[in-house]
């Protein structure tokens, strides 16, 4: 404890702040989040923590929330925060059309968030924001699909593919090896099965501990069923399977 | 720099990111009155134990863990008293805002999430503490029908059918969870409820004085009645539920 | 001048709104869009001073789009009528409030019923079977207290619509430029071509 990292978001004298640091590590410890872009959809996964046998189901709070019609969140860390960090989004996404008429482009909502976590890091009697973003959507009038991550910091970023949370490490490892950017998956399914698959490298407990969100170009925004995810999940647990037998029955001829 | 002492009060992130104020005041809570809420499907109960520390103690006649906040919600507290009634100040603000505004109940998760963005708040800036208290909020609207909320001091939230806060929750908790069932009426789970607390009580037996109940349930004329029972009225319903039974034994 | 007519009939509210711009003597634009929908099954029709109808309009469409974003359930229009009366009742009592007169039509998707209301810019709100603004209510109200039934079809509240359009043709001193017809039922909001 050399004092530096009591007072809220100062350098210390080797450059860190230490606040900022300690924030991503509440990052670290919050439910994992993953974003892939595919050729004209982005899809965006969150493990959900298991909902305990007294919990109303009607009522879970998801990890992913719609911040205008075009445009979604999803984040890693302190559930609390991100919400405060959601209204902020989304009042700005209404005040921007309120003024400019056009939706929110999604570059800018990330810029946004991003300037606003950055202010907690440098204003008096504040800590920083225990969240990291994934912010997935289309542009008003545009086909392109967009993915970007803030940070504490208020650093963002673009990404083809991009997991935050716990065991982020992890799952980036199987995106980085199973995502390729000049070829990103063609189709809708392809691109929910990616995801699926990225987070059943963390999620042991499969479909029920797993909320999936696509967005696709004019304002379209569907939340899959449990139903729908498991049958991903089934699908991918037989294609392992599938593998096994196939190494098994190599190993056997050698 | 007169503020520096102040804010450096504020809550801040341990190098684990952990938020220990907040996990300071949840211990706090830990240590108080348990309340319990149960769902039934035809409305919804609270119980709560308070602590008497001394005979001597005038009791009055107001419920110190009860609230009503509006017209549809009551909430039940653990926790910090006086810094439950700042909270359940502002709720009982925000329903009436909400009531002026739409000319229509607040929706019970509208005003969850309203406060506990304030609870937030208190972890994040302002130089202040954290608030320490926990609510159980049961409450109708049009959308969901009856519900069951809890929030705690790091502005978390969630919906459930059979909850406890404060002391002893986890056992609490896992007699909830045993003698559940989806459809219980509101006697069963007033039952559930007292026997629950009954049962994680520090000391041999509930008394009226020891405790408070309520219920919430729809009247005929599809008007919601919160009932904040007095304690004559808790006293017949220990009789009727048997929870003071453990007494005769002694006996 | 503004023409704004509401129609509430069996299971649709219709709404009605001249299609003329006029500044001073001039007709500046004939297709105008006098209405904004502000949620799913709630759509409110303005008139009053230029720019307050608008800036004012817009305004209740963005914080009702954020309600309906925010919650992930829409408002009554009972409840959207509320908060714009209370919007206007701030206003009147501001240094420079709105003059904007509104219709709203909403069809309440729990209750299954249509709902229309007249607010004024006092913030005077009232549910009603039929409304207008402006001076349009002169020339139709004992067309509408003669023929209205609540139990009519939306083809006959369209035709008894064009009876007072008509009306209105014959007797109003200018020219209006024709209406833009749009209905709110179960389904939503949709525009009445050809009208």
């Amino acid at each position: 404890m050399s004092g530096y990292d009591r007072a809220l978001s100062i350098f210390s004298p080797d450059g860190h702040i230490f606040q900022v640091e300690y924030a991503l590590e509440a990052v670290k410890r919050g439910t994992c989040a993953v974003g892939i872009k595919g050729k004209d959809c982005v899809v965006i996964g969150c493990e959900r923590r298991s909902t305990l046998k007294l919990q109303d189901p009607r009522i879970t709070p998801s990890k992913i929330a719609k911040i205008d019609s075009h445009v979604v969140l999803s984040f890693a860390g302190l559930n609390a925060d991100s919400r405060i960090l959601i209204e902020k989004a989304r009042v700005e996404a209404q005040s921007h059309k309120l003024t400019l008429e056009d939706p929110v482009s999604v570059d800018y909502l990330t810029r946004y968030v991003a300037g606003v976590q950055q202010k907690y890091t440098q204003s008096g009697g504040v800590r920083p924001f225990g969240v990291s973003t994934l912010i997935a959507g289309f542009d008003p009038r545009d086909t392109t699909p967009k993915l970007y991550q803030t940070e504490p910091s208020g650093v963002y970023s673009a990404w083809s593919a991009q997991a935050i949370g716990r065991n982020s490490k992890t799952v980036r490892e199987f995106l980085e090896k199973n995502y390729a950017r000049d070829a990103p998956p063609a189709t809708e399914q392809e691109c929910v099965k990616l995801t699926v698959k990225a987070l059943l490298e963390v999620v042991q407990t499969g479909a029920k501990n797993i909320e999936i969100t696509v967005v696709r170009p004019a304002s379209q925004i569907a939340n899959l069923s449990s139903d729908d995810i498991g049958k991903y999940v089934d699908e991918i647990e037989q294609e392992k399977q599938q593998e096994l037998e196939k190494k098994k029955q190599k190993r056997g001829e050698n | 720099m007169g503020s520096r002492r102040f804010d450096s009060r504020t809550t801040i992130f341990s190098p684990e990111g952990r938020l220990y104020q907040v996990e300071y005041a949840l211990e706090s809570i830990s240590h108080a009155g348990t309340a319990i809420g149960v769902m039934a499907k035809d409305g919804i109960v609270l119980a709560a134990e308070r602590k008497v520390t001394s005979k001597l103690l005038e009791q009055g006649s107001s419920s110190e863990k009860l609230y009503k906040l509006n017209d549809n919600i009551t909430v039940a507290v653990a926790g910090l008293t006086a810094d439950a009634e700042i909270l359940i100040n502002t709720a009982r603000l925000f329903a009436q805002n909400y009531l002026k505004s739409y000319n229509e109940e607040i929706p019970v998760e509208i005003l969850v999430r309203r406060l506990s963005d304030v609870k937030q708040g208190y972890t994040q800036h302002g130089g202040l503490r954290p608030f320490g208290a926990s609510f159980i909020y049961a409450g109708y609207d049009d959308r969901y029908g009856y519900q069951l909320y809890t929030s705690n001091p790091s502005g978390n939230y969630s919906g459930w059918k059979a909850i406890s806060v404060g002391a002893n929750t986890s056992a609490a908790q896992t007699l909830l969870q045993m003698d559940y069932k989806d459809d219980i009426t509101v006697e069963e789970a007033t039952e559930l409820a007292l026997k629950t607390l009954s049962k994680t009580t520090d000391s041999s037996t509930l008394t009226p004085e020891r405790v408070e109940f309520s219920t919430i349930t729809k009247l005929d004329n599809g008007k919601i009645a919160q009932k904040i029972f007095k304690p004559q009225e808790i006293e017949t319903l220990l009789n009727k539920t048997g929870v003071t039974k453990k007494e005769n034994d002694d006996e | 001048m503004d023409i704004i007519l509401g129609i509430r009939v069996q299971n649709t509210v219709i709404l009605a709104t001249s299609k003329a711009v006029t500044r001073g003597i001039s007709v500046l634009k004939a297709d105008d869009d006098k209405t904004r929908q502000l949620s799913e099954h709630v759509l409110m029709a303005y008139s009053g001073e230029a720019g307050d109808a608008v800036q004012f309009s817009e305004y209740i469409q963005a914080n009702i789009q954020l309600y309906s974003i925010r919650e992930n359930y829409e408002l009554s229009p009972k409840a959207v009528s509320s908060f714009v009366r209370q919007e206007l009742a701030k206003s009147i009592r501001s240094r420079r409030p709105y003059q904007v007169n509104v219709l709203i039509g909403g069809y309440d998707a729990h209750q299954k019923k249509p709902e229309l209301y007249q607010i004024d810019y006092l913030g005077t709100k009232v549910e009603l079977p039929y409304a207008a603004h402006g001076y349009s209510g002169f020339y139709t109200f004992s067309l509408l207290d003669h023929h209205y039934r609540p139990d009519m079809t939306v083809e006959e509240g369209l035709k008894l619509l064009k009876l007072c359009i008509e009306e209105l043709q014959r007797r109003m001193p200018v020219d209006f430029k024709g209406v833009l017809v749009k209905v709110v039922d179960e389904n939503g909001v949709r525009e009445v071509e050809d009208f």
